[in-house]
């Protein structure tokens, strides 16, 4: 079955891209997803310096997701940028480079460093819920901020494509979505993870050491899917549905809502490292049955219905 | 092995300390009042309220339970030793893969420092299953040896050794080891090598057994594993394939998640997770981990090279 895609311009062999967060630390765990048979990989969000990201307890499984606060550990736009050169250079597929910052200014900073390695697109994490104390509110929030992050990076971005990532926080996610493509962004990611908090009861405490997370996993798809069918209708740029993709079926999913490609980052835990070969396979098994020839004909299918 | 009553706990469970054990002076052991499951050579994320969670190696001492033994070393560790009978703290796990036994023989155990955690209990389960183990343990001195008087109760040969010579070798662990390993060289007379040989294809054959020796007179050993500083488990593995020994090293890596996304503790050049693949990995796939006694990555993912490392 032919899974082949066109994210913004990028060719994909199929519509699977590793989300950023997961197993993006080094070229050879970029590998070894690629490997299994990811369509795309973004790399762990690289920022100004070197970060060690929060103490433990940083990432566990609830029971209806995961929750995370790792807090940005990167080894700084320096490294970051060669760590970023070696990777493209390695890899066979796209690898996405995905970055954050404190300022506006900071940003397009960082991602002016990231453009020596020639990266085929940009993933601004505007929504990383778990730095508020760092680096204040996420720019996701708010349609003006994500118009001047957008816009900084767009003039320096070259041929390089500007993913932007959306947090299902925002009170009104289809706003910011609009604001980023009128800054002039290539491609939405929908969405990073949802705060939340879990607090054990027995040690009177929540269990993450920055106390909040994000929430991600099958808890938050429908959240995504009704994020990723909002923007559908709102923006003509592709958008990369992310949110609790475990299985061939949530993929289509998201697809039938609008997605051009999905993103798949708790579903390393849900299904094992090989979660890429069994959604792409999954997804050829459901068009085979149900006669569907390529990504395309399903795309957006069920706002038609 | 060890039976599993209970599911793997993703989200951390919270256990209050049943029992607290002075190993020395430095080490602590912590014992709960829970089967926890897991294997030898497995793991748990522990989290010390307030402080951090780390990885420590599972025990399951027969007659205790499961337990963890703990180092006073760093911020976090200082904090778990000053808790009382009664305080709580978060398990997540078991995580990781487990070391693999050979159905009888003689084994060989080279702990160094706190290595001997998780082989303390292979040791219980090997001996369980009837096989001789010589234990090879080094420590800085004769009170630092930990879990001496367990493994002699359960019948294991131990060959000590210490920096300041108050117990047993004065000297490194892997000398002995390797004196051990040299002036046995492989005989394929011994019975029970004999018997290995005759084994269908899948069986002991695998592990290339050579001769030990036993307070009996004779033996086989049929793998080594080792738990250790990586300068003492590269050492290892070198006598190892030098020998012809078949053996399993258990490969500590800065984790996170511990179960396999989050890519911290992922090896070059192969990308495998320490958390998933690992820690346990054997002498064959160790060939191709090339960081191997060179180098680790910290917590921001920078690489950091050994002390002893004189590479580019």
């Amino acid at each position: 079955m032919n899974l082949s895609t066109n994210l913004a311009g990028i060719p994909l062999k199929n519509p699977t891209i590793l989300a950023s967060g997961v197993m993006g630390v080094s070229t050879s765990s970029m590998k070894f997803v690629q490997e299994n048979r990811a369509g795309a990989v973004t790399c762990k969000s690289i920022g100004h310096e070197e970060r060690k990201g929060h103490h433990n307890p940083t990432v566990y499984s609830w029971g209806q997701g995961i929750t995370n606060a790792v807090g940005l550990s990167n080894v700084g736009v320096d490294d970051g940028t060669v760590l970023l050169k070696e990777m493209i250079d390695a890899l066979e597929i796209p690898v996405i480079s995905s970055c954050f910052a404190d300022t506006v200014d900071n940003l397009a900073r960082v991602a002016e460093k990231l453009m020596a390695s020639k990266p085929v697109a940009i993933e601004l994490n505007l929504s990383c819920p778990n730095t508020e104390n760092d680096f204040g509110l996420m720019f996701a929030l708010d349609p003006e901020a994500t118009t001047r992050a957008v816009s900084q990076v767009k003039k320096i971005a070259g041929n390089t494509k500007v993913f932007v990532k959306l947090t299902p926080d925002a009170s009104n996610i289809v706003d910011v979505g609009k604001a980023a493509e009128a800054a002039g962004a290539d491609a939405l990611t929908a969405t990073n993870t949802l705060s939340g908090m879990i607090i054990d009861i027995h040690t009177k405490r929540p269990i993450l050491t920055n106390k909040f997370g994000g929430l991600s996993g099958p808890a938050i798809k429908p959240v995504s899917v009704r994020a990723v069918w909002n923007l559908y209708n709102a923006v003509k740029i592709p958008i990369i549905g992310t949110g609790g993709i475990n299985t061939g079926e949530d993929a289509i999913e998201y697809i039938m809502a609008g997605a051009t490609a999905v993103g798949i980052g708790s579903g390393v835990y849900y299904r094992g490292i090989d979660v890429f070969k069994k959604i792409t396979d999954e997804m050829s098994a459901f068009m085979e049955k149900e006669g569907y020839k390529s990504i395309e004909e399903m795309r957006g299918i069920a706002h038609k219905s | 092995m060890t039976g599993t009553k209970h599911m793997k706990h993703d989200k951390p469970l919270a256990l209050p300390i049943k029992k607290i054990i002075t190993e020395s002076e430095r080490v602590k052991t912590f014992v709960f009042d829970y089967d926890f499951p897991g294997e030898p050579g497995q793991f748990v994320m522990c989290w010390i309220p307030g402080f951090d969670e780390k990885p420590f190696g599972i025990i399951k001492k027969d007659g205790f339970g499961f337990m963890i033994s703990v180092a006073a070393v760093g911020e976090s560790t200082k904090a778990l030793h000053m808790m009382e009978v009664g305080d709580m703290l978060g398990f997540r796990g078991p995580y990781g893969s487990t070391f693999n036994l050979p159905d009888f023989g003689s084994i060989a155990l080279v702990a160094g420092g706190y290595g001997m955690v998780p082989l303390s209990f292979l040791a219980q389960e090997a001996r369980k299953k009837d096989i001789d183990v010589h234990l090879f343990i080094g420590a800085r001195t004769k009170e630092e040896l930990l879990f001496k008087s367990w493994m002699e109760e359960i019948g294991v040969i131990i060959h000590p050794s210490t920096d300041d010579g108050s117990e047993g070798f004065k000297g490194f662990n892997v000398q002995v080891f390797e004196d051990f390993v040299t002036k046995h060289p492989p005989s394929f007379g011994h019975p029970h090598v004999e018997r290995a040989l005759r084994l269908p294809e899948g069986g002991p054959i695998k592990d290339l057994p050579f001769e030990g020796s036993t307070p009996q007179g004779g033996g086989m050993l049929s793998k080594a594993y080792t738990v250790g500083p990586e300068i003492m488990e590269m050492k290892v593995a070198e006598i190892c394939y030098a020998n012809n020994i078949p053996f399993e090293v258990s490969l500590e890596r800065y984790m996170k998640c511990g179960f396999g996304i989050c890519g911290q503790c992922c090896v070059d050049p192969v990308g495998w997770r320490m958390c998933v693949e690992g820690p346990v990995i054997d002498g064959e796939k160790l060939k191709q981990i090339s960081e191997f006694g060179k180098y680790h990555r910290t917590a921001s993912g920078k690489v950091e090279k050994y002390p002893w490392n004189k590479d580019k």
